[in-house]
């Protein structure tokens, strides 16, 4: 298949295999690390600092699920084509960040609702304790406490938690996708 | 992305965990308060790094038209970015155990990366005129 083929011939069939299969892996991975994280700060002691697993468990899960992108990439120049263009970079970025937070929630809940029914509100209780352990004025505590309150306890579905998570996961990854552009795929020359 | 980074004091909350740009950001960044910058009192949806980032990335972006006057096809864009990141990983690392860094170093190495980025990405905006 020549060069001109092979992005003109494609359709958003072609797209899915990359999107879906690195999505499912890290959704996957980044799953099973925030239940790790979680059940550590679940069963540690309250030690009022913000680094805790929780806090952690944020920052490795975006490192890693940033990663996505760029592979998701790589997998569609390996599987589908060597040409790629920046949109299409994009496009795969955005989606497999989708699919990680579609998947991820989904996961999240099937967890909470056959293995753990009590998760949410075991975590809650850890972070407010962690929060009730911190040096800060009371004032300021109760906000936190309040706020991490409202936003568990409020009991987001998963729709909400979709869509809070789509769009920043899938912008994040949709800036790896472009990385992944430049770095795997093969540039088309453009005339004018 | 940046605008929504600076969080709750921007729409006048109190808090940016549990307000909604705080929402947005949960997934990705840790939002511990001590350290993140604040606007009008109110500590940002994502730390001071991330929002280094994000800005880096809107200054790059901006810049690209006068970054690819420079840039093209040199292997300072792929040097300059692996430095970018692995700038992050030894203040990571080394941040508590032989230094402690602040929301000011933070922010510039996140900018540092933000602008890595885009400049890693601007030969993609250099087209070729080969009419002629």
């Amino acid at each position: 298949m020549n060069e001109e083929e092979n992005t003109q011939a494609l359709s958003f069939s072609d797209y899915l295999p990359s999107i879906g299969i690195v999505g499912l892996i890290f959704s996957l991975v980044t799953f099973v690390i925030g239940l790790f994280f979680g059940y550590q700060q679940i069963n540690s002691e309250p030690t009022g600092s913000f680094m805790s697993p929780m806090m952690f468990s944020g920052v490795v899960i975006c490192l890693v699920s940033a990663l996505a992108g760029l592979l998701a990439v790589w997998h569609f120049t390996r599987e589908v084509t060597p040409y790629m263009t920046l949109g299409q970079g994009a496009l795969i970025g955005f989606l497999t960040g989708a699919v990680i937070v579609l998947f991820s929630v989904v996961l999240s809940e099937l967890w909470i609702l056959i293995f753990d029914p009590e998760y949410t509100t075991k975590m809650m209780d850890a972070a407010i304790a962690n929060i009730e352990a911190m040096e800060m004025p009371e004032a300021n505590k109760q906000q936190m406490i309040d706020a991490v309150a409202d936003s568990m306890a409020g009991g987001q579905s998963i729709w909400q938690q979709i869509f809070w998570g789509v769009p920043i996961t899938g912008l994040i990854n949709l800036v790896t996708g472009l990385i992944g552009v430049k770095v795997f795929a093969e540039k088309k020359e453009e005339t004018f | 992305m940046l605008v929504l980074s600076l969080g709750g004091g921007l729409w006048g909350a109190e808090q940016s965990i549990g307000h909604w740009t705080g929402k947005l950001f949960e997934n990705v960044c840790h939002q511990d308060p001590l350290r993140s910058l604040t606007v009008n009192g109110t500590p940002m949806a994502v730390n001071s790094r991330c929002f280094g980032i994000f800005s880096g990335l809107w200054m790059g972006w901006l810049a690209i038209p006068i970054i690819i006057r420079f840039s093209l096809k040199n292997l300072w864009t792929n040097w300059f970015l692996l430095l970018a990141v692995m700038l992050q990983i030894i203040d990571y690392m080394g941040n508590h155990i032989l230094w402690e860094n602040n929301n000011a170093s933070r922010v510039v190495l996140g900018l540092l990366l933000g602008v890595a980025v885009a400049i890693f990405l601007s030969d993609f905006f250099q087209t070729k005129n080969n009419k002629g």
